[in-house]
């Protein structure tokens, strides 16, 4: 009787050794394809390419229909008033944050990921406008449309050029210097993630701890 | 360090997002939940199981302040006529979300407790006045089940009681981009500072409509729990500008909140908060002699200054609290 349980003790080992191995392995085959499918998508903004002409908003204005007086995405001027030769602008807009805290405190969940990109984005339908997200937002880059009175933000064109086919939001389109690439950082073919490659970038307040996927390329005085 | 690529400018260009009526919305639910705290933690541990003059104005405090909390809380909305969706869509990493499950469980358990408290009032009200036999049976059946869970229905009301004053606090320390906001101690502060205008509410309505006597055992109960209370929130108020003064950059540009010469919010904490909340009570109650303590005057304002002071304790975080962000 021992040694029948214990022979059918090591058959339990091996037949059960083999299912986790082989159904483990199945496993982590399957998240890694997962992954590779799953898109990170983002935008650069380079500094050392802008002038500050601000096509971008009015490209923005006329993809995104906000009201005149609102936008959602603007350029600052961060010129140093004592020394005006060197310009110097800055992209205002929404960062698309790994960790979004728009999305985790939306009390509706109009407030969502897109489930195809990934990208931050709105059900307007769903918004009841308590401007939780307005709040909860570390960039301060969310609004509330003066004339829906639902919250926005800069969610890359999604709904108003990529789910229509379009390859890249308007803003990139209408940019006349180069200063706004966007694609796939999880593609390593794409522009974006061969710039990052090559470039230094900066995220914005990243201490914030949410992951923005914003990267900004900083110019740099000569000579630094 | 500040540099250009940052960006210093956001959306809403300095203005304040969250305003009075989130405020007032804090107090109300606050007062609310701190009141039915008190007086169900009271008569859970008294002998006298009838419905005494504390509980009665508890009980009143805690179903109207609620209800009107609610008002405030939808008119603030941009579309208050879909707030509706608030209820049947949930995301429960979203406090407010988790604050409207527990606030549509907690506003009927204040309204059932309102019940029980006035169960005699109503009684004689559906006998003399109203006159409908079968409409009077029936509120006898629901009082008399009731009677049997009243001391489950009592201290799940008092659990949601808790979770009510502290959800408040999460509620906005949850914004990670105001220093002032984003603290520990603000759950707990709520929660203490809820403690302190429910019971002055609750010593001025029980005053103003059902005792008289500022001596009883519950009164005087009530009057001496208040300086406990109050040391706890000036211990936590204190403990919110220390973690300020020693904390990181944003968290010292923050720290102007308190300046004058900053913001005129300041004025609301200093004037508002420790002159009103604060000052006036104690120099009353210990400044002027027994004379002046025991008069009437002086515990209509001294109640009634400890109510002002809470709310301008949340009015004060909210517009300095998102005047000072990252």
């Amino acid at each position: 009787m021992s040694v029948k349980s214990r022979r059918n003790f090591l058959k339990g080992i091996g037949i059960g050794s083999l299912a986790l191995g082989t159904g483990g392995y199945a496993l982590s085959e399957k998240t890694q394809t997962e992954q590779k499918l799953k898109k990170h998508f983002s935008m650069i903004y380079d500094q050392t390419k802008c002038v500050g002409c601000a096509e971008c908003e009015d490209a923005c204005h006329s993809v995104n229909l906000v009201p005149a007086a609102q936008n959602r995405m603007f350029i600052q001027d961060r010129t140093d008033p004592l020394n005006v030769k060197e310009r110097r602008f800055v992209r205002v807009s929404c960062q698309q944050c790994e960790d979004a805290p728009c999305v985790n405190v939306c009390p509706t969940a109009a407030c969502h990921r897109d489930s195809i990109t990934d990208i931050v984005t709105m059900n307007g339908d769903d918004c009841i406008g308590c401007a939780y997200c307005l709040v909860a937002c570390p960039y301060d880059v969310r609004f509330i449309n003066e004339e829906t009175n639902m919250a926005e933000n800069c969610d890359f064109c999604l709904k108003s050029r990529l789910e229509k086919g379009g390859e890249v939001p308007g803003c990139v389109e209408a940019c006349k210097y180069d200063a706004l690439v966007f694609g796939d950082l999880n593609d390593k073919k794409t522009i974006i993630s061969r710039i990052l490659e090559i470039k230094d970038s900066v995220r914005q307040k990243p201490e914030m701890g949410t992951k923005p996927s914003l990267r900004y390329i900083p110019a740099v005085r000569q000579g630094v | 360090m500040q540099m250009v690529i940052d960006m210093t400018e956001g959306f809403s260009h300095g203005h304040v997002i969250w305003g009075w009526m989130i405020g007032v919305y804090l107090v109300l639910a606050g007062a609310s939940g701190g009141a039915l705290v008190i007086a169900l933690v009271r008569r859970h541990y008294s002998v006298n199981k009838e419905n005494t003059a504390l509980l009665k104005s508890a009980s009143l405090i805690g179903f109207t302040t609620v209800a009107f909390g609610m008002v405030f809380l939808v008119a603030d909305l941009h579309r208050p006529l879909y707030f509706w969706k608030i209820l049947i869509n949930y995301n429960f990493t979203s406090v407010m979300s988790i604050g409207v499950a527990a606030i549509s469980i907690y506003i009927p358990l204040t309204l059932v407790v309102f019940i029980m408290a006035f169960e005699e009032e109503i009684k004689s009200i559906l006998e003399n006045k109203i006159k409908i036999s079968k409409l009077t049976t029936l509120v006898v059946e629901i009082t008399k089940i009731l009677k049997k869970a009243r001391p489950t229905i009592e201290f799940t009301t008092i659990f949601f009681a808790i979770v009510i004053c502290v959800y408040t606090g999460f509620l906005i320390s949850v914004l990670v981009r105001f220093p002032l906001l984003n603290t520990a101690v603000l759950p707990i502060l709520f929660m203490v500072s809820g403690l302190a205008a429910g019971g002055a509410a609750t010593r001025l309505v029980s005053y103003l409509f059902f005792e008289k006597d500022h001596h009883s055992l519950d009164m005087s109960l009530l009057h001496r729990l208040e300086w406990p209370v109050m040391f706890i929130e000036i211990l936590l108020v204190a403990m919110l500008i220390v973690s300020l003064l020693i904390g990181n950059e944003y968290q010292k540009i923050a720290m102007q909140a308190f300046d004058v010469y900053a913001t005129g919010w300041a004025y609301l904490f200093w004037v508002g908060v420790v002159g009103i909340g604060f000052g006036i009570p104690l120099a009353l109650n210990f400044l002027f002699g027994s004379k002046v303590a025991h008069s009437n005057w002086a515990f209509f304002i001294s109640g009634a200054s400890s109510i002002v002071g809470v709310l301008c304790l949340r009015l004060f975080l909210l517009y300095a609290g998102q005047t000072f962000g990252a």
